[in-house]
């Protein structure tokens, strides 16, 4: 009899970890926001990196091995965007599950259009350059609408129990997503075409989704620090092309941006790229709501 | 022995299951020879001298010189171990192994197990390569218990995450090969198969979103040559233990992380060597190194030194390092740097120094 009574115990302590929530890792809060749609209260999700950091320069930090040590599912952006950080954590985490070419391992950008592909040869003479395109593919909301579906399709391999639950919790979100969209149009109307100048080269999707144009940088490569050369030539051409509006990122220092937006008259905007960028922001949808909202601000008294 | 007998049984149990618990490689992932090519970099370093070292050297350095460039190979062999293999080619034409081990990473329990040559993980400097750290020479305890290239021999390892949800704990233990007094010092080879045992216990601790700390406590027991007695006509074996502290502090605000950062690490070395038998030298010897990032491409950083030499309590080397560093972008640095060193016979002797290194290629991250 207490054979069998600890077998029971035991068969419980045993079955707890089925019945337990999927322990899902992103690298940003952008795709932790899309796996939280998904998920709903099936899964626990966590990101690495919040939403203000640059995330080309997070740290490896050992505590976020922690997390890691436990997930079960962990999504990076990929294209190279973590390159600095996130292969140094999935090599120590110890957490062979999660391991590229492992199910636990997924890279969002698979499916999803990607832009600024390198035609040409690569190297460092361009910059910190994403040989594979542009990693910040997520600005675009049907790239969003992508990673969601491979989200629910991932989590519903892993999690067969709840496969039901994760597929009418991506139609929600993908019917919530056809609805914004749709306002997101009627807003980004007013500005299509207009010209503007980024900090970094994070706003290519964003861009063509929403009909910017994007004429020229702050950066005079991608990762490299401008020269006054560089800044006296941006201001010229700012003046000369009509650029309107000036986007940089909250994690950049304002005191640049701020003298070329004073010298050659287009409006400085600091817009947040990620779900966590302004502490109201936590919502995919949020996100495209704060940023178009802040683009229609600053080009109202214009 | 003991150890290598408890690796060997650690080897056996935990290996066999994890390469049961392991998916198989996908014939289509064998196709791309390009993606399956390991990892290729390379670090150089290229340093200026200006002053006169004392005491005088034999040969003195040239002003400016390719000290070594540091080629990686690193690459996921199968599906459960990665190889890691660094070779130096020094400026004046050697070429040396530095480091070339194995590692299991799929072991359950958070365990993983290290073979090869590799640095042992004794405090927190020791861990990293020569061009890679902020200095253009070694701190003196470190030259003084570890020698100039630090403490990397033959041998292998087990690392423990220690699990807990509160914050990260390593253990590590390891056995080497005994390197030889020339290479580091705090030892000394007494026979051929003298074997070095490392342990230490480490744990990270995020004090706010903006700054850490790790704090860490490391042992090596070893021989220290030998002893013959002429009465007996016999010899023994004389012991050396080298016990270590180290504190790393960082802070760096992560909204702002690519302008300003600091850091501050101290490691306290204290050694307890047999000179005959039964009878014990303690001396002890310390870094503090301090580092302040004051804009996204310049850093100032100095460190002070003090020490004795192993086995040799009646004199003291004490000195300082100063430096300013300009990073044209994430791959390369220019460190210009002033080191003052009060010898233990009285002499001072003043240096300069210019440091470049560069990297080229996907060179490994390494966690802090």
């Amino acid at each position: 009899m207490k054979f069998l009574n600890l077998f029971a115990l035991t068969s419980l302590f045993c079955a707890a970890p089925l019945a337990a929530k999927v322990k899902v890792v992103t690298t940003t809060e952008d795709l932790a926001a899309l796996a939280a749609e998904v998920a709903g209260d099936s899964a626990e999700v966590t990101a690495i990196a919040r939403g203000y950091q640059d995330p080309h320069f997070v740290e490896a930090k050992p505590s976020y091995l922690l997390k890691l040590k436990k997930a079960q599912l962990f999504i990076q952006v990929g294209l190279e965007l973590e390159t600095g950080w996130a292969p140094a954590l999935l090599s120590s985490a110890r957490n062979p599950g999660i391991l590229p070419g492992r199910p636990g391992f997924m890279d969002a950008s698979e499916g999803c259009e990607i832009l600024g592909k390198p035609t040409g040869g690569v190297d460092r003479s361009l910059g910190d350059v994403h040989p594979l395109g542009n990693p910040h593919y997520w600005l675009n909301p049907e790239n969003g609408r992508v990673i969601a579906r491979a989200i629910a399709h991932r989590l519903s391999v892993m999690d067969p129990d709840n496969s039901g639950k994760y597929k009418a919790n991506l139609a929600a979100f993908e019917e919530r997503l056809s609805e914004k969209e749709k306002e997101w149009d009627a807003s980004a109307a007013a500005f299509k075409g207009v010209k503007v100048v980024t900090y970094h080269n994070s706003w290519p999707s964003f861009a063509r989704r929403f009909g910017l144009e994007v004429v020229d940088f702050v950066e005079p490569r991608p990762g490299i620090p401008p020269s006054p050369a560089h800044i006296h030539s941006l201001i010229t051409r700012i003046r000369a092309s009509g650029v309107r509006l000036l986007l940089v990122e909250p994690y950049f220092d304002l005191k640049l941006p701020e003298k070329v937006a004073a010298e050659s008259g287009a409006a400085l905007v600091v817009i947040p790229p990620s779900v966590g960028g302004e502490a109201g922001i936590k919502t995919y949808s949020g996100l495209f709501d704060r940023q178009l909202e802040l683009l229609k601000n600053a080009l109202g008294g214009k | 022995m003991r150890f290598f007998r408890a690796l060997f049984a650690a080897l056996l149990l935990t290996v066999p299951s994890a390469l049961r618990a392991q998916p198989q490689l996908s014939g289509n992932a064998l196709q791309s020879s390009n993606i399956l090519n390991p990892n290729i970099s390379a670090v150089g370093w290229l340093q200026g001298e200006a002053g006169r070292r004392k005491p005088v050297v034999e040969e003195a350095a040239a002003p400016f010189a390719v000290k070594e460039a540091e080629i990686a190979f690193q690459s996921v062999i199968d599906p459960y171990t990665r190889a890691d293999v660094f070779v130096a080619v020094e400026g004046e034409g050697g070429i040396e192994l530095e480091e070339g081990h194995l590692t299991w990473y799929s072991l359950p329990g958070g365990l993983s197990l290290k073979a090869g040559k590799f640095k042992g993980a004794f405090g927190k400097f020791n861990l990293t390569h020569r061009p890679e750290t902020a200095f253009a020479d070694r701190p003196l305890s470190h030259e003084a218990y570890l020698g100039e290239e630090g403490l990397a021999s033959a041998g292998g390892g087990l690392s423990w995450h220690i699990p807990n949800p509160w914050l990260l704990v390593n253990l590590d233990a390891q056995a080497f090969v005994l390197p030889g007094a020339d290479e580091v010092p705090a030892f000394g080879k007494a026979k051929r198969n003298d074997l070095l045992y490392i342990g230490r216990l480490g744990g990270y601790y995020d004090l706010t979103e903006s700054a850490n700390i790790t704090l860490g406590g490391s042992c090596a027991f070893g021989a220290a040559g030998r002893e013959f007695n002429p009465v007996t006509a016999s010899s023994s074996t004389l012991s050396s233990r080298l016990y270590s502290l180290d504190l790393t502090y960082r802070w760096k605000n992560p909204r702002r992380a690519i302008y300003r950062s600091l850091f501050w690490q101290t490691e306290l070395l204290w050694n307890r060597r047999e000179i005959t038998a039964g009878s014990y030298e303690n001396t002890m010897g310390y870094f503090s190194h301090l580092e302040y990032q004051f804009a996204r491409r310049w850093r100032a950083g100095g460190r002070y030194d003090w020490t004795r030499a192993p086995g040799d309590g009646t004199a003291h080397e004490s000195g300082g390092l100063v430096y300013l560093t300009f990073m044209p972008s994430e791959f390369s640095r220019i460190s210009l740097q002033g080191r003052q060193v009060d010898r233990s016979g009285g002499t001072k002797e003043k240096l300069g120094f210019l440091k470049l290194t560069f990297n080229i290629g996907p060179h490994g991250v390494h966690l802090f």
